[in-house]
């Protein structure tokens, strides 16, 4: 199946934790737990499955500056084995009832993810409370995903937009945990051992910063009975929270170049920019619609449509806990690189200079706003907005202010933003492909 | 105006609604031949309209592959009503989402939207449906954003670059054998007249369905439907495909270098589809060899003895004639191709003389059926599994589907492994990388 237009995952995402919904009945209950584990349940009765997520201030950010990938690493080993059973018996326990049974870190977060049919909720409940509670991380396996997790990094490397994203982030994020890929590298994977691992884990999964989100054919009251009696005495540590520094531009702007055999090239401009608790969130998130964020956007009908110079051209804003970074990005035939990134600086600077007009805001205002019930439609879409939500802690309402402050945004709003984060110079850039 | 309500909708009415509230699909063909399926859901205010045309790349003919393809993007690019552009900046400014998508058999267009805006959705796809404007300009500076497509999907993506290989090696007769999104000689050839004629040819009422699943009542939809696209007159019958490939009468082969990290291997055996008896054995053999983590492909290759990165196989059931069951594997670094194809050929020989044992039969099965239950939670995947078993045949085949994946049995599986996967049947495609 070919598709008219990919939007990057990465924007999918960030849509979501930025969304605003139609209505304003509350998303979920919420509660915390004796232990400090907050509690979410949405109610979706309607078709018989239940999404649960478990999120664990477990993410790449706290990885050890020599130890990059770890966090991954623990993600990946933690479905393999529990002091119950092996890895392969946790797989064919959940698939043999058609239900799925995922671990793994971001950069801020590490999540355990199950769906499961409602008759194989207290199945899929055990799995996941052992796989929390008592994983038993062994040595092979850890092997076996160091192994693996290297190849996979290795065979990335063909991928030029994983190549440039990866680029950027060391530039942009200089000097902050955020500029190490999520994933290490070959040699800092390399390095980590089981007892990295076990450390890593011991450290930073607690129930008093886990949240855990179940929606679906459940009630609050039996899923709270469930959550309790499996995670009710994980006991609270003593021990004080990591704490994580706030990401800051470095000031200088720099321009790198990754030389590979292909026929297109990839262009990324990216640079810092706020977090998500800041007012000016909004406006920036218009901002960056009206410039690359859909099929009306100025860069998509500039130089897809007006100029047939690339099939994919977007710009996003990837909020995260820790700092944020604004981007934009192009593939385009390599001979007409250098021609597609000057339009970018051009629209970028355009931005800052002059209004945008009612039409462009109206459409972007309403697209983010109306859009919104899209982003919530199944089970699992729900619980990952929930954690996400509860993580950055941004309020259950948060996604009933985000509307009403995306429908209060004016056209001075967007340039003052623009002037003032859209500034071509301030970018960091990298370029993947065909170099003379 | 003709609404056929077939006998299983009847009966479906007369039952109490199951445990997923409504399930009841009203059916009705207009007078023009248009298909339309309506479900009401009304969990959310929101609605999934979309239009499935019958046609895709096996509709093309050489010379003038990937057309079906390059239509479907000028299908954003305009009519005299709603000029170029205003496609997606309407549906945007109404808050909703949109796409489109080309297969082999089919092109697809989907608007995901408030359900009080089920209105302008109706006609902006009735619109296109008849007057779409195909201007030379647009269609000029559209080609270079295909051309630019094909670069990102084939040119420079080593998974892509070998399965077009492997495609055109293992179809000598059926334009299966071409890549969906067409040769790069092709794309840059094709004229407007002939974008005219196939879409005259093939976007005709008779030869769309139209699904919509989400907060509406069935019946007023319909009437809205009706008065849209009821306008639009019956085309001719397009023309049937009647290439057949013949059987393969040995191994073929292709190696190619490309800039890449890691090899690839793909097989690729000529198998039926759902019209066949074989089909639910198939589509359970597929699931057995690698659904999830505890199948058969992942747990030895990728789990135990660490040769893959990533090892699979994969089967149509839905291909409207018959296609491919593939396998692919990416070997570990220090693995070559050559170790993991006779791997993959060794699980294909066992399941020919050794049983499957009963937990994976079963465990196959409900994966299969979960894999539905779970399809409803989405107004979007309801809709388009619903066109899915319309374009084989008819809607109502979805009820029947789990009943004939409940009957296969460990036996089934051995004889088709027999029948369809004979050695010198294969073809295959190795992509190493350049040094």
């Amino acid at each position: 199946m070919i598709r008219r237009s990919a939007l990057p995952l990465l924007l999918v995402l960030a849509g979501v934790l930025v969304g605003g919904p139609a209505t304003s009945a509350p998303l979920a209950h919420r509660e915390v737990l004796p232990n400090g584990i907050v509690l979410l349940v949405a109610e979706r009765p309607a078709v018989p499955i239940v999404a649960m997520r478990v999120l664990m201030r477990a993410g790449a950010v706290y990885d050890p500056a020599d130890q990059a990938g770890l966090a991954n690493l623990t993600g990946a080993v933690l479905t393999r084995g529990t002091a119950k059973r092996t890895g392969p018996e946790l797989d064919s326990a959940i698939e043999f009832v058609g239900g799925s049974l995922q671990a793994g870190a971001g950069r801020d977060s590490l999540t355990v993810s199950l769906t499961a049919q409602k008759k194989d909720l207290t199945l899929g409940m055990d799995l996941v409370s052992e796989v929390i509670l008592s994983p038993s991380l062994p040595a092979a396996e850890v092997t076996r995903k160091v192994a693996e997790i290297q190849a996979a990094i290795k065979r990335s490397d063909e991928d030029p937009g994983t190549v440039a994203a990866r680029a950027l982030g060391r530039l942009v994020y200089q000097g902050h945990p955020y500029a190490f890929p999520i994933e290490g590298t070959r040699e800092s994977v390399g390095r980590l051992t089981r007892d990295d691992v076990v450390k890593f884990y011991r450290e930073h999964a607690r129930p008093d910063t886990t949240v855990i989100a179940v929606v679906g054919a459940i009630t609050v009251d039996e899923a709270r009975r469930e959550v309790m009696a499996r995670f009710g005495s994980w006991a609270r540590p003593t021990t004080a929270l990591p704490s994580i520094p706030t990401a800051t531009a470095s000031g200088s702007m720099r321009e790198e170049t990754v030389k590979r055999e292909l026929t297109q090239t990839t262009i990324m401009f990216g640079r810092q920019a706020i977090l998500q608790t800041d007012p000016d969130y909004f406006p920036l998130s218009v901002a960056s619609y009206v410039l690359g964020g859909g099929s009306a956007s100025r860069l998509y009908t500039r130089v897809r449509e007006e100029s047939g110079l690339a099939y994919s051209v977007y710009s996003w804003v990837a909020p995260w806990r820790h700092g944020a970074s604004f981007a934009v990005a192009a593939q385009t035939r390599t001979t007409e690189a250098p021609k597609v990134a000057v339009m970018i600086r051009e629209e970028l600077a355009r931005m800052g200079r002059e209004p945008v007009n009612e039409r462009e805001l109206a459409l972007a205002k309403q697209y983010l706003i109306g859009s919104f019930p899209f982003r919530l439609d199944t089970s699992g879409k729900v619980a990952d907005f929930l954690v996400g939500v509860e993580d950055r802690g941004l309020g259950l309402d948060y996604a009933d202010r985000y509307k009403d402050r995306i429908g209060k945004v004016t056209a001075a709003d967007v340039q003052r933003v623009a002037a003032k984060y859209f500034p071509p110079a301030t970018f960091d850039l990298v370029i993947v492909g065909e170099t003379k | 105006m003709r609404i056929v309500l077939p006998l299983l909708v009847i009966v479906a009415l007369l039952l109490p609604s199951g445990a997923h509230g409504d399930n009841r699909v009203v059916a009705a063909t207009l007078d023009n031949g248009l298909r339309v399926l309506l479900l009401e859901d009304a969990r959310s205010p929101i609605v999934s309209f979309q239009v499935w045309y019958r046609v895709g790349s096996r509709n093309e003919r050489q010379g003038a592959t990937g057309i079906a393809h390059f239509l479907e993007h000028l299908m954003f690019k305009g009519t005299p009503s709603h000029g170029p552009k205003q496609f997606a900046r309407l549906v945007e400014e109404n808050g909703g989402q949109d796409n489109a998508f080309t297969s082999q058999d089919v092109t697809s267009y989907y608007v995901d939207i408030a359900a009080d805006k089920l209105d302008l959705v109706i006609d902006l796809e009735a619109d296109r449906m008849q007057n779409l404007l195909l201007d030379p300009k647009e269609i000029s500076s559209e080609r270079e954003v295909v051309i630019e497509e094909r670069r990102t999907r084939t040119e420079d993506d080593p998974g892509g670059f070998l399965g077009e290989e492997v495609s055109s090696l293992a179809f000598k007769a059926h334009p299966y054998g071409a890549p969906i999104i067409g040769w790069m000689e092709d794309i840059k050839r094709i004229t407007p007249d002939e974008i005219r004629a196939f879409y005259k040819t093939y976007y005709v009422p008779n030869n769309a369905i139209v699904v919509a699943v989400g907060a509406f009542k069935a019946g007023d939809a319909l009437e809205r439907i009706k008065r849209r696209f009821g306008k639009i007159p019956r085309g001719k019958m397009p023309p049937p495909v009647l290439a057949v490939e013949p059987p393969q009468n040995g191994e073929r082969r292709v190696t190619v270098k490309k800039q890449a990290e890691l090899p690839i291997v793909y097989l690729a055996w000529h198998v039926p589809n759902q019209t066949s008896n074989d089909a639910a054995a198939l589509e359970v053999l597929s699931t057995i060899l690698s659904g999830g983590r505890a199948s058969r492909l992942y747990r030895d290759l990728v789990y135990q003895r660490q040769l893959a990165l990533e090892a699979g196989g994969d089967y149509s059931y839905f291909s409207i004639d018959p296609n491919l069951f593939w396998f692919w594997a990416t070997p570990m670094p220090g693995q070559t191709p050559e170790k993991l194809e006779t791997e993959l050929i060794g699980h294909m020989e066992r399941l020919k003389t050794e049983p499957v044992t009963d937990e994976e039969l079963a465990r196959a099965k409900n994966q299969i059926e979960a894999a539905f239950v779970y399809q409803d939670d989405s107004i979007h995947q309801r809709a388009a599994l619903l066109a899915r078993f319309e374009l084989i045949g008819g809607f109502a085949l979805k009820e029947s589907f789990m009943a004939k994946i409940r009957a296969v049995t460990a036996a089934d599986l051995t004889r088709v492994a027999r029948t369809w996967f004979a050695p010198e049947q294969k073809s295959v495609g190795v992509l190493l990388p350049k040094s």
